[in-house]
């Protein structure tokens, strides 16, 4: 659902050679709404990396003498029902979605999406049918709901599956981290989110198959790995990049749906989704308007980051 | 174009953006306060008062029409209900034996006379002359027998059925397909039927309150057996006289009742519609329940809900529970540090706003044996400590228990979560125990099915749960919830001096003495800390002025039939 | 083209196989059925597993599977457990309905809306109307539904007590003119669900045509039929709008498959009684017929939409269209 973009443009020409990335980075450098986007998306992200260090308190940290109150000189963004400090729970919070989307880009959109996309287009035959209806089975499944359906009887069976590492191993505290929660979504999200890639690098490399000088790689003898790393990975890897940069903020979109429903990421860590729930309500919002503001405002930026940024790439690859 | 030039431009539109809607909340706050202004001038709750022109179109029923925010039942066939959202619906539609009075006394519905044996095992019912369904028939003894037939039989296979008719000898076995009929209700002529039980039970007469036990009507159903309650053929003070899914529900009242006649000619059920409340507000309403949003609103005394808001207790009592067979746990010293350790009062008035009253005991409000002081153990981290120092586990420092077994076990407390957030005083009570004994305990939210299939197989820990009773005796929920050998036993509590308690209870025939060896039983589980008792429940709501006799029990039983509408 | 079309139809049977057998496998594969949720606080496991003998969730999952099969082809979808005594097609249809004509519009209201914007974008492309049209439909893209609902209700219907806080009352409204006349109007409570409803598709349509029109203004024939004399309102409508129209084409899949996803949350946080909300409710109850008959009808609709797209761009394929005005 998210490979509009990508897809419109994937008959575009990608830029090629060697200097082709220092030139794509010199084009995005001059563009100053990328490089905006880019700084808020960093310091999100930045803020999510260094959790432990910048959050002033601990996300479970609880001073109910002081529940519900908004900004003051020592909750920057005001408490939530149990005193807990908003601003901390935000900075966890984009600590969850910084895991998520990094977990579910690397192993969902470029691991099984390349694999998958490349394997398509260059062996072609029946395994090309194969991977191509498998992703068409995926892409007419209504997708929100086979993802809550997906975490809500995966995620306990995935909980014992923890549980029984835990106890079979010297491995601890992978539950009491939210480690088996992350786990489920990831690997929910994984397996919806590669299609996008995939197509986006067989068509590609179908078309790189036709021009002379794969032709003349292959007619020269050299290995169909071989061929596919040396000449076709450089020219898709912007497509790549484009996907994966469109794809960003439907996974952090889709992570923080889920944990909304209460099928995601379970307390307690922190998420996005769990706190926009907390303020939903129009009563709520009314009386607290900061439980809603809090995340809303964050996730809007960083969705709007993820938009210009993406668009911004889009001009740059295609040499604007 | 150039970078800067677009870049300028975006800023203007996200500013565009942000005036618009900046300055749209601002002139509705204006607005607003105003408009707010006004409605005081009209005097009181502006959609109360002027309920009447809101509701022109519908001229014709003004009078005697009540307004209630409901769901869709989960079904009407009284024999397969287990849930309180459809026993609303069945309690006014249908009747049985026995029912409920307001002040929660059993009395005879359909029954006029009935009969106990001296050994407290047999019940001779005589029924009523006048006790007729809503199509004009005379309700029989063999109506009674073909409704208990009914809901215990094998293709009926009601979920129900045998936790509230398995004390008549012969149930079990027409439920598992054993017997074609159930022995124990024999009918001795067309006006009397005779139940015999498999042991002399106090509360027989109580479970017969509860819809499993209602009487139906064999030709209806025999004539249309898929879809009959669509338009169920009952006994009750009310008939349903529509039902669209999802929109409304029309119960009219039956003007011959054997009780006495309804005061209230029309009830209407609205399934669908956003925040009761505003509902309420708009004169959609004539009640709604008060949430923890906008409870400060109505007990604020200037404010325009407060003259309508009132607070009823419930029978429902919300506690965690510990397994007492799975480590750390089978140790009460263990169980009783994590009880010491939380304080319910000020979470309850924290999160809840003191919407939830803490509990007392197991046994709430207004059940027999419900003593008002405070039984349960209080908020004391110098005395949890001394229960954990005195049980065999320790604290390590990553705040699990050491057995004594050289095992570490982590804790992990699971609960139903219907949305994003743990419940709220769950996390508060797992903050306290990490502050006041050091010991990380870990949440865990499942969906309701998997909660159940956990809590069946004995997998919990310790939970977060809720018991609701079905009919005002110590039993239905000591007995059940704590005798050895119940199967809603689901925390494997053993005591063989409660187990004593409890079955000398079951037939003892001298009701003080009974309730005595209930309160006996109750205090020996608070001190074992098998349960902590967390909050009971009231109900909060709001009543339109022009609705008369309003209540909330605290279960479900008819109640439509007292109040009264003056519009 | 005809071969082609005949696969595409022959794979439908296939897709729904394959997604009822995968949906059937995983409602079963976590823990809790229905027939617990349903027994509620009474639970005697021989109870319940003669209850499950007696409505067929016994046995192994290809077994159940098997069954479930025979009976949908027959046109029987089960019985839910959330609301017994009627079947899961009765249940179903109505909230469909409901559904439907909601998302009926809102696809109405994203076309509608989200092409003029576009094109109006482009029109002004090189002028500050572009870009700060553009910049705040991306804003407005980037708030979540989420987050747009609590504050709309709380504006509209709590401060504002214009609009219902939800619920749904039909599409039509009757407005009276001094009580003689009688207006259709939308209902207002369609207004809130329709603005979370719209939203993000309308943004991703006027988004694409503006970038499709910029494209198209590019081409040689537009440039010569400018270089004719013709004026701007008729090179837009003549040219411009018909070829920037087939990409615009392509995501009606996309745009109806937001507005499913949507639906979800709207008729949650509203209280609509509609098919996102009730199948939410029947995923956690594990109200298995529900959830498949559901997954049935979701799954038709993308993979009869996706491919009426895939014919209907055949059918306007620019470069026949473009190679005829040429002429």
């Amino acid at each position: 659902m998210t490979a509009t973009t990508a897809e419109m443009q994937r008959e575009t020409a990608a830029p090629r050679g060697q200097g082709a990335w220092g030139a794509l980075w010199e084009r995005l450098r001059r563009k100053r709404l990328a490089m905006i986007s880019l700084v808020v998306i960093a310091v999100i992200y930045g803020a999510g990396i260094l959790a432990p260090l910048v959050a002033p308190y601990s996300y479970t940290r609880q001073d109910l003498d002081r529940a519900l109150e908004g900004p003051s000189a020592e909750h920057w963004l005001g408490t939530d029902r149990l005193g807990r400090d908003m601003l901390s729970r935000a900075i966890y919070s984009a600590r969850t979605t910084l895991i998520v989307t990094t977990a579910v880009i690397l192993s969902g959109s470029l691991l099984i999406g390349n694999v998958l996309g490349m394997l398509s287009g260059y062996r072609g035959g029946w395994v090309d049918s194969v991977i191509m209806r498998v992703g068409e089975v995926f892409s007419s499944l209504p997708g929100l709901m086979m993802l809550i359906l997906l975490n809500a009887t995966m995620g306990p069976r995935v909980v014992e599956l923890v549980r029984w590492v835990e106890d079979h191993t010297f491995l601890s505290g992978l539950v009491a981290s939210g480690f088996a929660s992350y786990l489920t979504v990831f690997a929910a999200l994984s397996l919806f989110f590669w299609i996008g890639t995939a197509r986006v690098i067989r068509s590609q490399v179908l078309q790189l198959r036709e021009r002379d000088y794969i032709m003349a790689a292959e007619a020269l003898g050299a290995r169909p790995r071989r061929v596919i790393m040396q000449h076709v990975f450089p020219n898709v890897s912007f497509l790549i990049i484009l996907e994966v940069s469109g794809a960003l903020g439907a996974i952090a979109g889709s992570e923080i749906v889920l944990t909304w429903f209460g099928v995601g990421v379970q307390p307690p860590a922190a998420s996005f989704g769990a706190m926009l729930f907390e303020g939903s309500g129009a009563r709520t919002f009314q009386s607290h308007p900061h439980l809603l503001l809090v995340p809303g405002v964050v996730v809007t930026l960083l969705l709007f980051a993820f938009n210009l940024f993406g668009d911004a790439l889009n001009d740059a690859v295609r040499g604007r | 174009m150039s970078g800067q030039n677009r870049l300028l431009a975006i800023m203007l539109g996200v500013l565009a953006a942000l005036v618009l809607v900046v300055g749209g909340l601002s002139a509705v706050l204006l607005l607003g306060g105003e408009g707010g202004n006004s409605d005081d001038g009209d005097g009181g709750p502006t959609g109360v008062s002027s309920g009447g022109e809101d509701n022109g179109g519908d001229g014709a029923s003004a009078s005697g029409r009540l307004r209630l925010a409901s769901t869709d039942p989960v079904t009407l066939d009284p024999h397969v209900a287990g849930d309180a959202g459809s026993a609303e619906y069945i309690v006014e539609i249908f009747g049985g034996l026995m029912t409920i009075t307001p002040d929660l006394e059993i009395v005879p519905d359909l029954a006029d006379s009935i009969e106990v044996s001296e050994d407290g095992m047999q019940y001779t019912f005589t029924l009523r002359e006048d006790a007729f369904f809503h199509t004009g028939r005379r309700v029989s003894a063999q109506d009674v027998k073909y409704s208990i037939e009914r809901a215990a039989s094998q293709e009926l296979s009601s979920p129900v059925a045998v936790a509230y008719l398995g004390d008549i000898v012969g149930v079990r076995e027409k439920f598992f397909g054993l017997a074609e009929q159930v022995e124990g209700v024999e009918v001795i002529d067309d006006r009397t039927v005779r139940f015999t039980l498999d042991a002399p039970k106090p509360y027989f007469l109580a479970k017969l309150t509860y819809p499993t036990a209602f009487v139906v009507d064999q030709q209806q159903i025999e004539a249309n057996p898929q879809n009959w309650t669509r338009r169920p053929n009952g006994t009750g003070p009310y008939e349903l006289s529509e039902w669209r899914l999802n929109e409304r529900i029309v119960l009219e009242a039956n003007e011959d009742y054997h009780l006495g006649a309804p005061n209230v000619q029309e009830v209407l059920y609205l399934l669908s519609g956003g925040s009761a409340l505003t509902r309420f507000e708009n004169d959609e309403l004539d009640v709604s329940f008060i949430t923890v949003n906008d409870i400060d609103r109505a007990r604020d005394p200037n404010s325009d809900l407060n003259p309508l808001y009132s607070t009823w207790p419930q029978f429902t009592i919300s506690y965690i529970a510990f397994n007492t067979n799975v480590p750390p746990f089978e140790d009460a010293d263990v169980r009783r540090a994590l009880a010491q350790s939380i304080d319910r009062r000020r979470v309850s008035e924290v999160t809840f706003n003191s919407m939830l009253v803490p509990a007392t005991g197991v046994l709430a409000p207004q059940l027999p044996g419900y003593t008002p002081d405070d039984k349960t153990f209080q908020f004391d981290p110098e005395a949890a400590r001394a229960s954990l120092e005195a049980s065999s586990y320790e604290v390590t420092e990553d705040g699990r228990l050491l057995g004594p077994d050289g095992n570490t076990y982590n804790i992990t407390v699971t609960e139903v979560g219907g949305g994003a957030e743990a419940r709220i005083d769950t996390q508060a009570f797992l903050e306290q125990w990490r502050t006041e004994l050091g010991i990380n305990v870990e949440i865990r939210q499942t969906d309701f099915a998997t909660f159940l299939a956990d809590q069946d197989a004995g997998r919990l820990q310790m939970f977060n749960a809720g018991w609701i009773m079905d009919y005002p005796d110590p039993e239905s929920i000591l007995d059940l919830k704590f005798h050895s050998e119940s199967n809603l036993n689901d925390i494997e509590y053993t005591n063989e001096e409660v187990n004593g308690l409890l079955e000398a209870a079951r037939v003892e025939q001298d009701p003080e003495r009974r309730i005595q060896l209930y309160q006996e039983a109750e205090a020996l589980i608070i001190q074992d800390a098998a349960w902590i008792p967390l909050y009971f429940s009231d109900s909060h709501v709001v009543v339109n002025p022009a609705v008369e006799g309003w209540f909330e029990p605290p279960i479900v039983i008819p109640r439509l039939r007292f109040v009264e509408v003056n519009r | 083209m005809g071969a082609y079309i005949i696969r595409r139809v022959l794979w439908l049977p296939v897709v729904l196989l394959i997604v009822t057998f995968l949906t059937f496998t995983i409602a079963r594969f976590g823990p809790g059925d229905p027939v617990s949720v349903a027994a509620g606080q009474f639970r005697d496991p021989a109870v319940l597993e003669r209850v499950r003998a007696e409505r067929g969730l016994d046995g192994s999952v290809v077994e159940q599977y098997g069954r479930w099969l025979r009976d949908a082809l027959r046109g029987d979808f089960g019985e839910s457990f959330q609301q017994q005594g009627f079947t899961v097609t009765e249940l179903i249809l109505p909230r469909m309905w409901v559904s439907a004509q909601m998302g009926f519009i809102a696809l109405v209201l994203v076309f509608g809306l989200g092409i003029p914007f576009g094109l109006l974008a482009a029109r002004a492309n090189g002028t500050w109307v572009d870009p700060l049209i553009i910049g705040t439909l991306l804003f407005m893209r980037a708030i979540p539904v989420l987050v747009v609902i609590p504050p709309l209700v709380w504006l509209f219907a709590v401060q504002f007590n214009r609009l219902p806080v939800g619920g749904w009352d039909g599409v039509f409204d009757i407005w009276w003119i001094a009580d003689v006349i009688a207006v259709p109007i939308p209902d207002p409570h369609l207004y809130i669900p329709l603005v979370a409803l719209s939203l993000p598709g309308f943004v991703g349509v006027a988004r694409l045509v503006r970038y499709t029109a910029l494209e198209v203004d590019r081409e040689d024939y537009v440039r010569t039929a400018r270089a004719k004399g013709l004026s701007e309102g008729a090179v837009t409508f003549r040219h411009v709008l018909p070829n920037s129209l087939l990409p615009v084409v392509t995501v009606v899949g996309f745009a109806l498959a937001s507005i499913i996803e949507g639906a979800f949350f709207v008729e949650t946080l509203l209280g609509i009684p509609g098919i996102g909300r009730f199948t939410f409710e029947a995923v956690v109850s594990r109200d298995y017929d529900v959830i498949l008959a559901t997954t049935v009808i979701f799954s038709a609709v993308f993979v009869v939409m996706n491919l009426l797209v895939e014919l209907t761009y055949g059918f306007i394929d620019p470069r026949v269209r473009v190679g005829a005005s040429r002429e």
